[in-house]
């Protein structure tokens, strides 16, 4: 295994995988508490469109990634806004659309390309230098900006409606979380891919919700599960050779039922009731 | 404890804190509240009554600036409505309706009523001591701070509305508004929270906008009682309003006044 560690390919997938991992499970934390599991899905196969029309028309994929991710969200969150449609109907719809406009891109190349099916299913084992330092560059912005906001997208997690009551520039906050969603998984789309993206978002997240009641210690339990499993992950698809984006997420899961079964909120619940 | 007690009313010669004036809200087509003319004075309990859908919670909505009027006018502070800012907005508390929040968010008591602070910092400003301090003076305000570090979710309904009001209480407002705040509640809890709600205006000199089906429960608390119903049916000191002519049109004919002054339904079955 140390042997692996000496390939210059091998610590930049390890370097990729860490940062994807810790930034999809700290805005996972987010996305759980304010019920946007499924805008992260419908947003993962938008951005995978995008990278395909890129190939097909030979412009930069990562690019069309973000417009089309940011499109989709900002689409979503005006729906919501104005409540004209069910959340669920609407990104049920761009999801599908979008996930259409992929495979229709890729019916309409030429030849067979490698490099879009890495797009779909994850090859962080192939992250190039340049990628790196976009992955690099996009996480440190979503983080900052993450940091920077905190305690208002924490309110808004809580209660959005009682948020702006108080003062918070809540729609705006709503917008902020929402773009940086769509950043986070163009960011994973080479690592995890456009399918499994999604999961590196909610299962962290979620695992960590298990095993705690408070915020602070929620975000710092996810990002310590998202990274660990990433590299972890990577490691196992590097040692047997299978590929990285279901040996992260496949993990990450295992984790997820370990604390389910393990959770002190469960526990607590099914045992007696303490008065204080 | 004497909810009987007659309270001597408050004086109303400042001008007012809170204006409709012919405000009316909701869509095009779809009014929720028309033609309201109403001021409310500083440190004013008013208590706003009516059926369901007589646009309470609107009311609540335009108060907070959430909500600009499509006609008419709304001042808060002195601000149109329109106008009004972020930072006038934390100066409003406000307990929302039960059920609008999820219970089992992973947020201990007093992260929850430091939220509270976090619209008058405006952005980019983290809490300090100060703001610490001032939620931990509004947790003992509502004899919660022996709970600061429970989670939210491990408390009775009636334990995580005194949160809610402490959260409300950690803006330092000048209005409080409560929107049915005792619903769901079992009626110890119901009265307990009333009382709470008293005190709090009575002590911390605050403007009260208390929303609420439980006429009998406030009626000898406010100082004034609103009734709407779509539009402003009445708005006075609790024994103008309660009146059987004017609960009529709003509830029915249903509606009685007993000798103790009680607003009950007439029992149908009982008359024929």
């Amino acid at each position: 295994m140390l042997d692996l560690l000496a390939y210059d390919f091998m610590q930049r997938s390890l370097l990729a995988a860490a940062m994807v991992g810790g930034l999809c499970s700290v805005i996972g934390v987010f996305v759980v508490l304010r019920g946007l599991a499924f805008v992260g899905a419908g947003t993962s196969h938008a951005a995978f469109a995008g990278v395909a029309l890129g190939y097909l028309m030979g412009w930069p994929p990562l690019l069309l990634a973000i417009l089309f991710g940011l499109a989709t969200v900002w689409i979503t969150g005006w729906v919501e806004e104005r409540g004209r449609m069910k959340l669920d109907v609407s990104i049920g719809i761009l999801y599908t659309t979008t996930m259409a406009l992929g495979i229709l891109f890729i019916g309409l190349m030429k030849t067979y390309n490698a490099e879009v099916y890495g797009y779909l299913f994850g090859s962080v084992l192939s992250v190039t230098p340049e990628e790196l330092r976009i992955i690099g560059a996009l996480s440190v912005l979503v983080l900052s900006l993450l940091l920077l906001f905190a305690k208002e997208l924490y309110f808004i997690a809580f209660d959005q409606e009682m948020a702006e009551a108080s003062g918070v520039p809540a729609r705006q906050m709503f917008f902020l979380l929402l773009t940086l969603v769509a950043l986070t998984v163009v960011v994973s789309l080479k690592t995890v891919g456009a399918i499994l993206v999604f999961a590196m978002i909610l299962i962290p997240a979620s695992t960590a919700y298990q095993l705690t009641h408070s915020l602070r210690t929620l975000t710092l339990y996810s990002a310590l599960i998202g990274i660990t499993t990433s590299v972890c992950g990577v490691l196992i698809s590097a040692i047997w050779d299978i590929p990285s984006g279901p040996a992260i997420v496949l993990l990450a899961t295992a984790m997820f039922f370990t604390a389910v079964l393990l959770s002190p909120k469960r526990l607590k619940r099914t045992g007696v009731v303490h008065t204080h | 404890m004497s909810p009987e007690g007659t309270r001597e009313s408050v004086s109303t010669g400042h001008s007012p804190i809170i204006c409709f004036d012919h405000a009316s809200f909701g869509f095009p087509g779809l009014i929720a509240l028309k033609d309201i003319t109403l001021p409310i004075y500083d440190g004013e309990f008013v208590g706003v009554i009516g059926p369901n859908g007589s646009g309470k919670t609107t009311l609540c909505r335009a108060v907070l600036g959430l909500l600009p009027p499509v006609e008419g006018h709304l001042h808060i502070f002195d601000c149109a409505c329109s106008e009004l800012r972020c930072h006038h907005r934390a100066r409003i508390g406000y307990l929302p309706q039960k059920g609008v929040v999820d219970r089992n968010f992973p947020v201990t008591v007093l992260e929850t009523v430091m939220m509270g602070r976090y619209g008058a910092l405006g952005l980019l400003k983290r809490p300090g001591k100060k703001d610490r301090q001032i939620a931990m003076e509004a947790l003992t305000q509502v004899g919660m701070e022996s709970h600061k570090d429970t989670a939210l979710g491990h408390l009775s309904g009636g334990q995580q509305q005194r949160v809610f009001i402490a959260r409300a209480l950690a803006q330092q407002p000048k209005v409080l508004i409560l929107d049915e705040p005792t619903t769901g509640l079992d009626i110890a809890m119901q009265h307990n929270v009333i009382e709470l709600v008293q005190h709090l205006h009575d002590n911390l000199k605050l403007t009260v906008l208390l929303i609420t089906h439980d006429i009998n429960m406030i009626r000898s608390r406010v100082d004034r009682l609103v009734l709407l119903k779509t539009k402003l049916y009445a708005a006075g000191p609790p024994a103008d309003v309660l009146k059987p002519e004017i609960l009529h049109q709003v509830y029915g004919k249903e509606l009685v006044i007993t000798e103790k002054d009680l607003v009950i339904v007439e029992d149908y079955h009982h008359h024929h």
